[in-house]
């Protein structure tokens, strides 16, 4: 049994991957090849080609329900819960497409971590919210443990305002701070790629900015993906943008030129529209 | 008026709805304090009265109730005058205009005896082997003599006796010592002490030895085992009983109910058949409790149970072992009774836990497993110890299928004992609810079961009620919570 | 390029999910199929009937099938009426405070043993009723009449009394109302029986009539058995007109109608399947009882309409006979077909008020504009 991904970096390992992640690459980190998905016979993604490069943030924009986040949840393999779906062509991760039947999902759903528009901190303490991924892994020594939460949440930018209360229920927390809890979850297992399904839109102004700034900030550690319907935060955080409608792709490049210089008019007249 | 009534028409008819509510209140009301009052009183020491009536006779005994004569006008009361072995009967009507006085004299007595049930009467004198005592040291001998006993009973040494008593010797003899009892009517009878439970003067006695003897009751009632066909003693091996059964049921209702939900709620395929089979389950509720009885009758004791005895215990058939109604067979049928119950609660609490929960598990890299252990069940669980303890409250008051598989009026042993294999689960028990119908239904003297039927009745309410109580508790304690 | 750390814990993991999975299901469906057995046993076991029975065997069910409706009628003529109009009041006049504390008072009473309602009903109030039958038919009547009398003399109190005794709470102030006039009935009847020629209402019927009284009947089986039911009835009717939009019944007073107006003129239609499901799921408990009717109605096979006649129904005749009957004889598998019977009869009545609850509640969603 196949049971983990290809190591992309030789010699890096769970310990010294944030330092090891400082070397800037474009390379492709995710490959959707041909992919298409169908609800119970309706399709919702059709025919998408694209590349995700590492070490960057990528954002899919569209209107409603053109399946940005099918997508996206595609890649977390979420969709293997509802039985009525049904998928051709490939998603590759490092090279590995990721519906091998050989493949452990549980490890994959750990290198590709996702957060969901609203928060979902689970019903127990800050400190073990964040020790949950970290329990799966199997047993840890507790210092190693707290070093890790501690790093996690210092990611995450929560360390400050949460260090003296890591014991208290994590329902406590305000919208922004769950957010940003879910975000050091996620990242406490160190995962390859964060998936956010537009994080922010629960949320108010200042914690949106809050979100959008650790986005920019973590891109050195890893790749990330968001989806949004919010034009101006894809334009102030992202790198590539891909413009998605009615499950296809219309157009995909850096981010710069798809707001400034759309090669389609459709694109251009969903910016314009959305912007104006 | 007619017109008056008919504007007011649509203002009058709301009150005929609240009428319902308050009518139903009352009569939930009427049935709880009817029960509390009739089955906390009868422990209550009431007085005995002395009547004369009219043709100069004379009786004694606890007033019980009046109702109209039956062939003319005016009433009659029921007496409880005891004395069944000299007078043949315990209760005795008396016509109200018969009466000629009424007394309530300190002097008589109540005696608890183990064959010919209550006396009635005057204590005139204590025999020894040594001595004969008299008047009021006739009553504190009888006293010292009860207590004593009751202390080498329960294994107290027997130093008791000191030299101011008034028993002879070291070692206690008590069939050396008897009573002479006299009636009312002055009918006298010896009475052999080892014969006599307690002794009561109820007219002579202060409010605080009232309350006491009350508890005294109370707590036979509850600690003790049936006597004399079931008309008095108290009712220690059917709560036993009830109790065993219904652990076991939940033993095994709680992790089959539990499976089958997280099955049907959390792996199954959502479609069509998962929701025939959760209707079909949700409906299985409906269905009456006597129809799973005849399923376990049928299945259970005369199916598994008949082969059960073909195989290992054909050196005693043709008398059944588990061939014939038992704890096991009983806690099985009540498990399979109150398994939709467990189900669906359980699949409620399942259901309320947002999906969000178990996708941030699973984007973690939890399997399945893994995300059900430490996310889901911690989540429901409160919901399926609600489902656990509305199923217990459902089994503790059900009786119509337990009459199929395995209740017992009287169980000669308990299933639960210091013989090997100590857990008997083939043996037959009793049962709270069983009881209140046999005695009520099947007894010898229905009129002196009464009053430990009411107790009895009282008991079951009040363990259903708690219960119930818990379990509306926990959820909406749960409600609110999630409300948050 | 974060290499998994262990690959043994990893495999490990795996092969517990799938077998707790492989376990789960397993262990669901075995649950489920046990479940399903009840059906297919009974079935399976009246199969026998083919070869040990004739058409005259059937005839004996009969009086028993008879003695079951006879008790699920009267049961529900008694229960209807005062949980509906429960419902009623509780979902659109009764103060939120009060509905609050009713609804877990009624379940409480759905909570109490049918075997402790039985043997009040049948060894208490049964004699009773039998000795004071005059007061307690008059309660039918008087009771009803007393509560429109406060109705109609409340629009006659100062506004200081109205506010005292405010219709919001009648439900509970009522109480002491009722005792009162059921004190006040029992005292009269008496000296209203005695200008009957008979001087007891009871010789008058049998004398006039010919009207039997047995002690234990269907109507003390009605009484004892409908309070049974009450709460599950009351329970259902009272979400199903709960729910009803609001926006639907302010609409309705909005046009003037007045408060009563709006509730039969738009609630009760709107809420009209769930208020009959409600009353569907009364009559699965009501034909199912055991306890209740095998203590309080006497348990004669007759067939008679009479409320003041016992009967003998399905469930008491299984729980007194079966245990009797030898396995494989005839009584046996009739006594099975009769289980049978209740089995189907219950599962269909709730499935179809099952049914006809999911479709009110879509009908609920499309009222409020969620298609």
């Amino acid at each position: 049994m196949q049971a983990s991904l290809p190591k992309s970096a030789p010699g890096s390992s769970a310990s010294d991957s944030a330092a090891v992640m400082h070397f800037a690459t474009t390379e492709s980190c995710l490959d959707i090849n041909d992919f298409s998905l169908a609800y119970a016979g309706v399709p919702a993604l059709q025919h998408l080609s694209l590349q995700v490069p590492r070490h960057r943030v990528t954002a899919f924009i569209g209107p409603s329900g053109c399946g940005k986040s099918t997508l996206l949840r595609a890649i977390n393999r979420l969709h293997d819960l509802n039985e009525s779906v049904t998928l051709s062509g490939n998603i590759q991760l490092e090279g590995r497409d990721i519906h091998a039947p050989q493949l452990n999902v549980a490890e994959l759903r750990r290198r590709v971590g996702m957060v969901f528009q609203n928060p979902n901190p689970f019903p127990m303490s800050i400190y073990e919210n964040v020790a949950f991924g970290l329990r799966l892994q199997g047993r840890m020594p507790k210092r190693k443990r707290d070093d890790t939460v501690e790093w996690a949440l210092q990611s995450a930018a929560l360390w400050e305002e949460v260090k003296d209360r890591l014991y208290r229920s994590a329902w406590t927390l305000s919208g922004g701070q769950q957010q940003r809890l879910v975000i050091a979850r996620t990242l406490a297992v160190r995962p390859d790629v964060l998936l956010l399904d537009e994080p922010a839109s629960a949320l108010d102004p200042i914690s949106t900015l809050k979100i959008e700034e650790l986005i920019r900030n973590l891109k050195s550690q890893l790749t990330l993906v968001l989806v949004t319907h919010n034009m101006q935060q894809a334009a102030r955080v992202s790198d590539y943008t891909a413009f998605l409608q009615g499950g296809e792709l219309v157009e995909y490049g850096p981010t710069d030129s798809v707001f400034t210089n759309p090669r389609l008019q459709r694109t251009e007249n969903y910016i314009t529209g959305r912007m104006a | 008026m007619i017109q008056r009534l008919a504007k007011n028409r649509d203002e009058a008819w709301p009150w005929l709805s609240a009428a319902s509510v308050a009518l139903s209140l009352l009569m939930l009301a009427a049935l709880m304090s009817l029960l509390v009052v009739r089955g906390l009183g009868h422990f209550w020491p009431a007085p005995i009265e002395e009547v004369t009536l009219a043709d100069g006779q004379v009786i004694a005994g606890h007033a019980v109730r009046e109702a109209p004569l039956p062939d003319r006008p005016g009433h009659e009361r029921l007496y409880y005058t005891a004395n069944r072995d000299l007078d043949g009967a315990l209760w005795q009507w008396v016509a109200l205009d018969a009466i000629q006085t009424r007394s309530t004299p300190a002097d008589l007595v109540l005696l608890d005896r183990a064959s010919w049930g209550d006396f009635v009467g005057r204590l005139v004198a204590v025999v020894t082997p040594n001595e004969r005592l008299e008047g009021e040291a006739a009553w504190q001998a009888l006293q010292q003599h009860l207590n004593q006993r009751n202390a080498v009973a329960n294994g107290a040494p027997s130093s008791a006796a000191s030299g101011d008593s008034h028993v002879p010797g070291d070692t206690y003899l008590p069939g050396d010592t008897y009573l002479i009892v006299e009636s009312v009517e002055g009918r006298r009878r010896q009475q052999p002490l080892h014969d006599i439970h307690r002794a009561q003067r109820p007219n002579a006695m202060s409010m605080g030895e009232n309350i006491q003897t009350w508890g005294g009751a109370v707590w036979r009632f509850l600690s003790q085992g049936p006597r004399a066909a079931n008309t008095g003693g108290g009712v220690w091996p059917a709560i036993f009983g009830t109790v065993l059964m219904v652990l076991l049921m939940s033993l095994l209702v709680t992790p089959f109910g539990v499976l089958a939900a997280i099955y049907l709620n959390e792996i199954a395929h959502q479609g069509r058949l998962t929701r025939l089979v959760r209707i079909g389950v949700r409906n299985l509720a409906g269905v009456p409790s006597i129809v799973y009885g005849v399923f376990g009758l049928g299945v259970f004791v005369y199916g598994i149970g008949g082969s059960l005895d073909e195989w290992f215990f054909s050196d005693t058939l043709p008398s059944p072992t588990f061939g014939t109604g038992g704890l096991l067979w009983a806690s099985l049928t009540l498990a399979l009774l109150t398994l939709p119950v467990v189900i669906v609660a359980t699949e409620e609490g399942l259901a309320r836990i947002p999906d969000a929960q178990r996708e941030g598990a699973l984007a973690l890299g939890a399997t399945r497993l893994e995300m059900l252990t430490r996310i889901v069940l911690p989540m429901a669980a409160p919901a399926m110890l609600t489902g656990v303890i509305l199923a217990v409250a459902r089994a503790a008051g059900e009786v119509a299928p337990l009459m199929l598989v395995g209740v017992a009026k009287l169980a000669p042993q308990m299933p639960l004992d210091g013989e090997f294999p100590y857990l008997h689960l083939e043996r037959k028990f009793m049962h709270l609810g069983y009881h209140i119908f046999d005695t009520a239904f099947h007894g010898e003297d229905v009129q002196a079961a009464l009053p430990l039927v009411y107790a009895t009745a009282l008991l079951l309410v009040l363990i259903v009620l708690v219960l119930n109580l818990t379990a509306i508790f926990l959820r909406h304690h749960l409600r609110r919570e999630r409300g948050n | 390029m974060t290499p998994s750390p262990d690959t043994l814990n990893q495999r490990l993991r795996l092969a517990r999910d799938r077998l707790a999975t492989g376990l789960i299901t397993a262990g669901g469906i075995g649950v489920l199929l046990a479940v399903l057995a009840i059906a297919v046993f009974l079935l399976w076991e009246t199969l026998p009937l083919l070869r040990l029975g004739d058409t005259l065997a059937l005839a004996k069910l009969t009086p028993l099938a008879w003695g079951t409706l006879k008790a699920a009628f009267y049961a529900l003529l008694f229960a209807v009426p005062l949980a509906l109009g429960a419902a009623m009041y509780s979902a659109l006049f009764m103060s939120t405070r009060l509905r609050h504390r009713l609804k877990p008072t009624l379940e409480m009473m759905e909570a109490i043993p049918g075997v402790v309602v039985g043997f009040i009903a049948g060894l208490i109030i049964a004699p009773w009723v039998e000795r004071h039958l005059a007061g307690t038919l008059l309660l039918v009547i008087g009771l009803p009449l007393s509560a429109l009398l406060v109705g109609v003399a409340w629009h006659h109190l100062g506004t200081r009394l109205q506010r005292t005794l405010p219709l919001s709470w009648a439900g509970l102030w009522l109480v002491p109302w009722f005792v009162l006039m059921i004190v006040l009935i029992f005292w009269v009847t008496p000296q209203l029986e005695q200008y009957l020629p008979e001087g007891d209402l009871r010789r008058f019927l049998d004398k006039q009539w010919g009207i039997d009284y047995a002690t234990r009947n269907a109507m003390i089986v009605g009484v004892a058995m409908g309070f049974a039911v009450i709460p599950s009835i009351y329970a259902l009717a009272e979400d199903a007109l709960a729910d009803v939009p609001k926006s639907l019944l302010e609409g309705a007073q909005a046009l003037g109608a007045t408060r009563w107006q709006a509730l039969w003129k738009v609630a009760l239609p709107t809420a009209g399947p769930g208020l009959f499901s409600a009353v569907m799921i009364g009559a699965g408990r009501a034909v199912g009882e055991t306890m209740i009717v095998l203590m309080a109605s006497g348990n004669t096979a007759l067939f008679s309409a009479s409320p003041f006649e016992g009967m003998r129904s399905i469930s008491a005749a299984i729980a007194i006979e079966l245990p009797e009957a030898a396995p494989d004889s005839l009584t046996y598998h009739l006594l099975i077909l009769a289980a049978l019977a209740l089995f189907v009869f219950t599962f269909l009545v709730n499935t179809l008020a099952e049914a006809v609850r999911q479709r009110l509640r879509r009908r609920y969603r499309r009222l409020e504009g969620h298609p």
